[in-house]
């Protein structure tokens, strides 16, 4: 049976305990992963039992409820499949699972959490902010996963004299620090103001990062591994305008 | 953090209105450093092997930034290399005559020096946007050795307390300079470099006649001292602040002098040993100028590569130099240090993969240290056969001739075959990377292919 939830934590480990002894159980929040044929059951969130199931989970593997969030966030298709399978192990094994690469349900999992933990290592490096005119920081970007609350504490810590808003303009939400506190807010379109250094700035940079390149070493299989063109549209050095707001 | 959203109308007007308070504490005087010097300025900068910005944890202390002890590449340029300090000179106007260097005094070459300011300033706002880790500096021997320090010095100083900087800073620093400035520019940096040059003192009074083992060595020995001192003292709780938290590193060029590969290891590591060194960088030798005392031809990259990843078996996976190459020999180009080591002791193989302690996992050809770990936490739960390790990703093209699985063999019956295996698997993955290395051999990309700084 395919066990459909809201997206939520609380809707994932109630679908968790609904679906548990489902040997071909799928669960998912998105219409995209409903196989055709199968029955779809909705699940209705029960916050009580989903509470007890995170604190039973907790006592089996506490570091197990970082890796459903991390799941929870991956932008991966069948994100909440490898979660409710990893999950489901946890508690029939009563103990973390984590290190038992050979099984292919942690392994795929680990490696879910893993590439959600990279991408946040990667923005670190890939987040460009713009200077606005009042001097707040503005930086646009499309992650994988949904993670601009989980960058946000990087540049607070290295930039708290700016005010900063992290755009994540694919889900339309953004990271705010406004100088003292820190908030996620829904944001479709910002209306930005540059400084008026701001585009020489960008030159600058963009000068530098033609400097240093050693044209005879062309091996941009490694850069795009390593930077993935997805990411250009956001950083100036790799693109030619500045993106559509 | 405040997770809930909020609901906010004029989103970027609220933010203005609070932003008053805190965006002009820091008045700077924006002197924006024009195109053409920065050109000049970063080109031969470029050459510059490292690019770490690992290793300091420095803590923000109001203004902007701080360490980031795994480090973090900015971006990538489109010959694959990361990009994580802004590597810049002071000046490139040099009064030496380092027979390999592209800057040097009889070198017709544009010249230009910037103001400390200037540098303080392109590093501030490189920074506030991202697109940088830290500032990577370094100087041509402008006027004298004492002057390029003292200006050096400077823009540390004022970029750590004038301008409230406390990200990365990387500082080359100046051989034949007064010891005192060195000493107070490793309380602002969190790196120093010194570099050896070359890897002996003949080497150098040949190319680098105003250089010596000497002026290269004491340096470096009295920082590690004087950090060890400072540690001791800092535990003790006597002083604060930082001395060069992340360490020292070196360069030197392979190939413009006779030296080899084993010389070149013995070398690196007693600068490992003695000098604590957290580094040393290796940069392949390509003819610039003509010059009876240097070679014509360049090494390749491939001698470069291969010592690096003689230069990790000695770091990270508890090889000795006498096991890794004899003193007067080179490393063998067709293998990599590991299997060639491997193909000299197979008497010790193959290993059981479910029982070989750590020390041994990591002295099979083509397993990594990330793999050993993985395998010895993947065995305590199930006996791993090949498959296993398949679906674990272990790459064991190479490594499946020196291990069994459940003792179980996957690999060539005779040595002889395991060689040519070898070989072949060798040759498929380098062969991208030697076409690239053929590229770099060509008269124009081969000036601006040495590095011209200290
Ligand atoms: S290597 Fe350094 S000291 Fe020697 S000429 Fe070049 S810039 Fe001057």
């Amino acid at each position: 049976m395919v066990y459909v939830f809201d997206g939520t934590k609380i809707g994932f480990l109630t679908a968790l305990l609904i679906a548990f002894s489902d040997p071909v159980a799928i669960v998912t929040s998105k219409q995209t992963q409903i196989p055709l044929g199968m029955t779809v059951m909705q699940v209705h969130n029960d916050p009580v039992r989903a509470k007890k199931a995170e604190e039973r989970l907790f006592s089996f593997d506490p570091d197990c409820l970082f890796d459903l969030d991390r799941l929870l966030r991956s932008g991966m298709q069948n994100n909440e499949q490898l979660a409710f399978r990893y999950l489901r192990f946890i508690a029939q094994e009563k103990r973390p699972v984590s290190k038992r690469l050979a099984n292919p349900d942690v392994f795929a999992a680990v490696e879910c959490i893993k590439k959600v933990g990279l991408e946040i290592h990667k923005m670190h490096g890939f987040i460009r902010f713009m200077e606005t005119a009042s001097g707040a920081l503005y930086a646009p970007f499309s992650p994988d996963n949904d993670i601009c609350d989980l960058i946000l504490p990087h540049f607070r810590a290295r930039l708290p004299q700016f005010p900063f808003v992290l755009h994540d303009v694919k889900r339309k939400k953004a990271a705010v620090y406004d100088g003292t506190s820190t908030f996620v807010a829904p944001l479709a379109q910002a209306d930005v103001l540059l400084s008026a250094d701001e585009l020489g700035w960008q030159s600058l940079w963009k000068e530098y990062y033609g400097a240093v390149n050693i044209p005879s070493r062309k091996r941009l299989k490694q850069m795009r591994g390593y930077m993935p063109q997805r990411y250009w549209k956001f950083l100036p050095e790799r693109q030619e305008s500045p993106p559509d707001l | 953090m405040n997770l809930l959203p909020k609901k906010i109308g004029n989103f970027f007007g609220l933010i203005y209105e609070q932003m008053f308070d805190f965006c002009f504490l820091m008045v700077y005087n924006r002197d924006m450093i024009s195109e053409e010097k920065l050109k000049i300025l970063t080109e031969s900068a470029k050459y510059d092997v490292s690019c770490s910005s690992s290793g300091s944890a420095r803590k923000n202390a109001g203004g902007m930034g701080n360490g980031y002890v795994a480090g973090c590449c900015h971006s990538f340029t489109p010959d694959g290399r990361c990009v994580s300090l802004l590597k810049i000179l002071l000046s490139n106007d040099c009064i030496y005559n380092c027979k390999y260097c592209p800057n040097r005094l009889d070198a017709d070459v544009p010249r230009a020096t910037a103001t400390a300011d200037e540098i303080c300033q392109l590093t501030i706002d490189f920074y506030k946007r991202n697109y940088i880790e830290g500032l990577f500096l370094s100087s041509a021997v402008y006027k004298n050795p004492d002057y390029t320090m003292e200006q050096l010095l400077l823009v540390v100083k004022k970029l750590r307390t004038e301008y409230g900087f406390h990200g990365y800073i990387h500082l080359k620093g100046i051989p034949r300079a007064d010891e005192r400035m060195m000493t107070e520019a490793a309380r602002f940096v969190d790196r120093m470099s010194y570099n050896v040059e070359l890897p002996s003192e003949k080497s150098l009074k040949l190319l680098a006649p105003q250089k010596s083992k000497e002026s290269l060595l004491t340096p470096m020995k009295t920082l590690a001292t004087q950090t060890e001192r400072f540690r001791e003292e800092k535990r003790k709780g006597f002083v604060k602040g930082y001395f060069l938290p992340a360490g020292q590193t070196t360069q030197m060029i392979i190939g413009a002098s006779p030296e080899a590969d084993g010389h070149i290891l013995r070398l690196t590591n007693a600068l490992y040993q003695k000098n604590g060194l957290k580094r040393v960088y290796y940069s392949s030798y390509v003819p610039v100028v003509r010059d009876k005392s240097l070679p014509e031809v360049g090494a390749g990259q491939l001698r470069e590569h291969r010592l690096y990843q003689a230069d990790w078996l000695l770091r990270f996976y508890g090889f000795s130099v006498e096991e890794i190459v004899e003193e007067n020999e080179n490393l063998s180009m067709e293998f990599d240090p590991k299997c060639a080591w491997a193909l000299r002791n197979m008497h010790l193989f193959p290993v059981e993969i479910n029982r070989a302690p750590l020390e041994t996992l990591l002295r099979v050809p083509g397993i990594g240290a990330k793999n050993a770990y993985k395998i010895i936490e993947a065995r305590k739960y199930t006996k791993l056969t090949f498959e296993d390790l398949t679906k674990m990703r272990v790459a064991l093209k190479r490594a499946k001739h020196f291990i069994t699985c459940n003792g179980k063999f996957f690999g060539a019956k005779n040595e002889h075959a395991v060689r040519g295996l070898l070989t072949a698997a060798e040759t498929q993955e380098s062969a991208e990377q030697l076409n690239v290395f053929g590229m770099l051999s060509t008269p124009q990309n081969a000036l601006i292919a040495l590095h011209g700084q200290l």
